[in-house]
């Protein structure tokens, strides 16, 4: 079925060592030529005008460049074709040589391809420079176009130049993102027999690519992603459970940080308050208890004073009654003493008889010797010394120095010495006497001791009394008789004065007589006077006695009123120590409040639980709450720190997930909330891991369902090549084949998913979770290494195609290389059927524009399938031409190629043989 | 010239050039699921590859279940006594599996642990110790198919992987060589299959 729009034919001009070929392409043609005379580079020459793009230009072994200088060897070479268009009937799209730069230009314009057009007059091609010129000579407005304007035009691309899009569009693609594609597997078509597996893979993906969007599955990413957040939540809630007994410690002590704030809060106005009052009421009591205090002293000097006055006045009545009794003892005893007595004449007269005796007795010792017994013993005891010594005087009379001296001295001589030796010399005055001092020195140094020497006479005067007087023994023994006289008087006399002691006495005793009576009689006076004053006494006595009694029971009064005083100064003394005591505490603590931290004076701030104490501060409780409110702050610090300890601990033991709340204290709010609801927070995580495993798969499911898609698209497709019989192929298809590791993995996820989705006995912490299943790590890893190492998984890396063949009455084969399935001929016929099929879906099937495609070798394929490969190639739009070096007959042309005799080859029109079935010609 | 700098910058831009011919060399086969990498830059770049290694004289085969080797014709005495102990292997794990009604296809998924193996080796007593083979023997076996790319050691046991599909392929053709042989109609119609590893 033949097209009534498409191409035409195909002109070369002095191109590809053709001067001229012209090859019609509107029906099946056979080209006859001989192997390397140019068939390829032919139909290679249309891949300038189709392909444009020259990084797609393929020309097998040859290089681009040689390609270049081969078709455009001069600016007159030409290669242009003819297609007739629905929208522009004939146009024409052709490229020119530029010259010596082999380069090329293209150019189009509407109308009918005439050769003779671009033949100048003197018979030669028109060269590039006069091309428009020449060709608007014959009535065809041409414009040069640039290669990427040109692909635009031909491909319906963007409108430019107030050109229609369809005015020179030969393949309008369903899609437009299918021209690079298509352009390739044109490229193929042109060439067939180079198509391999792997580019029939790529193509039909990028074919139906549009059915499957860009689905390029990271699954690394993919599952990082899902997960990332389940299993930071499960690291959470994990440490919270950990670390139960931490957060309940920390929840109680910041219930009581909130209360003893608010206990703070509350009280420090009031402390404040208490504290201006305290002071004022301190100085007020201290001055009312000193006050005080002095006048209870003042009462009780008072009363001390009158105590002491009134035991002065009480040791003075003592005394003045101690007084009267003595007087009434002295009266009672002295009326005892004179009971007999009742008058003090008698007393009178007592006394002047003793009086009278005494007087005469005085006067008998008057007339007595008056001298005493005292010195008539000493005179006594004189007398008897000299009788002593004249008695020794008596004896040595006969014998004595005296009387030897008389003997031989001369009486005046001894006189002389006598008296030299009297006792009076030594008083003699100065001038009675003479003296030789030196010379008496000198004598009596001479002299030994004890010894008076004179010339002459040496005298001892060691026992003696000096001078001495020689006496008669008459003389002394008067003497002794003499002295023996006067010791008898004096004996007697001594007697006399012994009387006269006892006389003395005697009126001693009468003196002392007549003042005992004296005395007497004064007593007596004094009796008769205390008698007299007795009852004055008596009265006086009384009283005393009464004042006594008086001062005693006043004494007593203020001794208990000196107890109450001292009772009262005592109370009143420890009242003030109790107030000093009570102000020291309280200034004490006022000096070292616990509230001075900056942080006390923002405390309202921060959350606190409301006190609902008392609102009013008695003095007398101002100490206690003081102390109270001090160990509050004090413990609020403790708090403050113990607390910021165990939100470190816990940050350290994994909670972390309020540290970036707004503060500590909502921090811990939240990990304490959390905490509370732990058992909500693990449903909550499970139903998280759940829908991340769902999540996950997604990805997955997305990528398994454009698997399914390409799989239908690849079912279509198959069902298109298969119209036709190939050879003697019963079955041909392209099959995708699961890469079915991969695959499995995929599928296993999304099992599991499903399951999860169903919630069917998922326990996200036990042993069967998903995310501990071996089977499912496996799938999981073999996932992201294959992602990873093809830098995320496509639907192209989920499967790849085998080529299926089945020749009658044998099993199916499959194929990994559609090369080595079958035999040459089977081998082509497949490449350009599955080409082709590919061609046909990217086309826009309401516009049915001919195109061509080429098969070289073609004597490998019998006549019938040949005539199934034209039928086949219509049916997608295609003419087929066929290479071969001997006809084929069942093209609708058959076309030989003529060398020249200059080497070029040469194609006409006339040389066109048009074979047609005989029944056609009949009709 | 020209020849030598193409080389040269094709091999630039095959970072694991070197890698994987040592790799293929020593009879190692690359398998798709165990070196994803590797697989990747080999598909990627496959005709570089085969034309490099068949310049160098090797025949890379590239299996579309996802391995790759060194196809050799005849291999030395050496590589052959390998061959078939390696055979033998995993005949008998094949076989072990079968009679234990597990689906073969599936011998990706088997965790070949030392449970299994004794329960292999005494099934096959009898042929193993033929050839000489005792528990560590196949233990030190299965180690020799895990150098020739044939197996992995992965948790505590042993996964086959996707190359053990030539041996597999090669019981199957023998299992349908015996069936011919039995089928008149098909006999001698089985001549041009690659039978060599």
């Amino acid at each position: 079925m033949s097209s009534d729009y498409g191409f035409q034919q195909l002109v070369l001009l002095n191109s590809a060592g053709y001067e001229r070929a012209e090859l019609p392409l509107d029906e099946s043609v056979s080209l006859i030529a001989p192997n390397n005379t140019g068939k390829t580079s032919l139909i290679n020459a249309l891949q300038y005008l189709l392909i444009i793009d020259k990084r797609h230009l393929d020309f097998g072994a040859h290089d681009k460049d040689k390609a270049r200088r081969f078709y455009f060897p001069s600016n007159s070479s030409y290669i242009l074709l003819e297609v007739t268009l629905p929208e522009s009937g004939s146009v024409v799209l052709g490229c020119v040589g530029k010259g010596v730069s082999h380069d090329y230009n293209y150019f189009a314009y509407q109308g009918p391809l005439h050769i003779e057009e671009y033949r100048l007059d003197n018979g030669k091609l028109v060269t590039q420079p006069q091309l428009l010129e020449q060709l608007a000579h014959h009535g065809r407005t041409a414009s040069f176009y640039s290669s990427a304007d040109f692909a635009e035009m031909v491909y319906g691309g963007a409108r430019r130049r107030g050109q229609t899009s369809s005015e020179f569009t030969v393949f309008r693609l369903e899609n437009r993102k299918d021209a690079n594609a298509y352009r390739q597997v044109l490229t193929r078509t042109l060439r067939l027999d180079k198509l391999s597996s792997g580019e029939v893979k790529r193509h039909l993906l990028q074919i139906f690519s549009r059915q499957l969007p860009d689905s390029v599955v990271d699954f690394k990413q993919e599952w990082d992603k899902a997960f990332a957040e389940v299993n930071q939540d499960r690291e959470q809630y994990r440490a919270a459970h950990n670390q139960q007994t931490l957060i309940d410690e920390l929840e109680r002590q910041q219930d009581e940080r909130l209360a003893t704030r608010g206990r703070i809060i509350a009280r420090r106005p009031l402390i404040d308050d208490g504290l201006q009052r305290w002071q004022n009421h301190y100085q007020t009591q201290s001055e009312s208890l000193e006050h005080q205090h002095q006048n209870l002293q003042k009462q009780e000097a008072d009363l001390l004073q009158r105590d002491r006055d009134q035991t002065r006045r009480q040791s003075e009545l003592n005394q003045q009654l101690a007084a009267l009794k003595k007087n009434e003892q002295r009266c009672d005893e002295l009326e005892n003493r004179f009971t007999l007595i009742h008058d003090r004449s008698q007393l009178e007269q007592q006394l002047a008889s003793a009086t009278e005796e005494r007087d005469r007795q005085i006067a008998l010792l008057t007339n007595a010797h008056g001298q005493s017994a005292v010195a008539t013993d000493h005179q006594l005891r004189r007398e008897e010394q000299e009788l002593s010594a004249l008695r020794k005087e008596q004896e040595t009379l006969s014998d004595n120095l005296y009387l030897t001296l008389k003997q031989h001295l001369s009486e005046e001589q001894l006189s002389v010495l006598n008296r030299g030796l009297n006792r009076q010399l030594l008083t003699l005055s100065p001038g009675d006497y003479q003296l030789e001092s030196q010379q008496l020195l000198q004598w009596l140094q001479d002299m030994p001791e004890d010894w008076f020497e004179l010339p002459g006479l040496n005298l001892s005067v060691a026992n003696q009394a000096p001078q001495y007087e020689q006496r008669s023994a008459e003389e002394i023994a008067q003497l002794i008789e003499d002295c023996q006289g006067r010791l008898r008087q004096l004996q007697e006399q001594k007697a006399a004065s012994r009387e006269m002691e006892s006389q003395k006495k005697r009126k001693a005793e009468l003196e002392q007589e007549v003042k005992s009576l004296e005395k007497d009689l004064e007593q007596f006076d004094e009796l008769t006077q205390l008698q007299k004053s007795r009852p004055d006494r008596l009265k006086e006595m009384e009283v005393a006695r009464q004042e006594l009694a008086e001062i005693d029971q006043a004494q007593t009064q203020a001794s208990a009123q000196q107890q109450t005083l001292r009772d009262q100064i005592q109370e009143l003394i420890n009242k003030r120590q109790a107030l000093d005591t009570a102000h020291q505490e309280i200034d004490r603590i006022r000096q070292n409040r616990g509230d001075s931290d900056d942080q006390f004076n923002w405390l309202s701030d921060l959350p606190h639980t409301p006190w609902v104490g008392d609102t009013e501060l008695p003095l007398d409780q101002l100490a206690q709450t003081l102390r109270d409110y001090q160990r509050d702050c004090y413990q609020l610090k403790d708090l403050d720190r113990d607390l910021h300890h165990r939100r470190i601990t816990l940050h350290s033991s994994g909670l972390t997930k309020f540290q970036y709340a707004p503060n500590p204290e909502e921090e811990i709010r939240l990990m304490v909330e959390f905490r509370h609801h732990l058992a909500r927070e693990a449903e909550a995580l499970e139903k998280k891991a759940r829908s991340a495993v769902v999540t996950v798969t997604a990805s997955l499911r997305d990528l398994r369902g454009n698997l399914q898609s390409f799989e239908n698209a690849m079912h279509e497709f198959n069902r298109l090549i298969s119209r036709r019989k190939l050879s003697d192929l019963k079955v041909f298809r392209i099959q995708p084949v699961h890469e079915s590791h991969l695959v499995e993995a995929i599928d296993l996820l999304i099992q599991t998913s499903e399951k999860v989705e169903s919630g069917e006995s998922f326990e996200l912490f036990n042993q069967t979770s998903v995310l501990d299943d071996r089977q499912l790590d496996q799938a999981r890893q073999l996932l992201i290494d294959e992602g990873s190492a093809r830098h995320g998984l496509k639907v192209a890396d989920l499967f790849r195609l085998t080529f299926e063949l089945g020749k009658e009455n044998q099993a199916i084969e499959s194929f990994d290389d559609i090369d080595s399935a079958a035999s040459n001929g089977t081998v082509l016929m497949a490449k350009l059927v599955t080409g082709l099929a590919m061609l046909h879906l990217m086309q826009d099937k309401t516009r049915n524009v001919q195109a061509l495609c080429y098969l070289d070798e073609a004597l490998a394929l019998d006549a019938a399938n040949q005539r199934s490969l034209i039928k086949t190639a219509s049916e997608f739009g295609f003419a087929l031409m066929f290479a071969s070096p001997s006809p084929l007959i069942t093209a609708h042309y058959c076309v030989p190629i003529q060398q020249m005799s200059n080497g070029m080859n040469h194609i006409s029109r006339k040389h066109w043989q048009i074979l047609q079935p005989l029944e056609a010609v009949k009709a | 010239m020209s020849n030598t700098s193409q080389f040269q910058q094709i091999a630039n831009n095959l970072p694991n050039l070197a890698l994987l011919f040592r790799w293929f060399n020593r009879g190692r086969h690359l398998n798709r699921i165990a070196e994803p990498v590797l697989w990747e830059e080999l598909e990627r770049n496959l005709d570089d590859y085969t034309a490099i290694f068949s310049a160098l004289g090797s025949d890379l085969r590239l299996d579309g279940r996802g391995f790759a080797w060194f196809h050799q014709d005849d291999g030395s005495s050496n590589t052959n006594k390998a061959t078939r102990q390696l055979a033998l292997l995993f005949m008998v794990i094949f076989d072990t599996q079968a009679d234990a009604g597990i689906p073969l296809m599936k011998f990706e998924h088997w965790r070949i642990d030392q449970t299994l193996l004794t329960t292999v080796f005494e099934q096959h007593q009898d042929l193993l110790e033929a050839e000489e083979l005792d528990l560590s023997g196949l233990v030190s076996l299965m180690r020799t198919a895990e150098n020739f790319g044939f197996a992995r050691y992965d948790g505590g046991a042993w996964q086959l992987l996707p190359a053990v599909c030539r041996y597999l392929d090669h019981y199957e053709e023998l299992a349908s060589q015996v069936d011919q042989d039995e089928d008149v109609s098909w006999a001698g119609d089985q001549d041009d299959e690659d039978n060599s590893l």
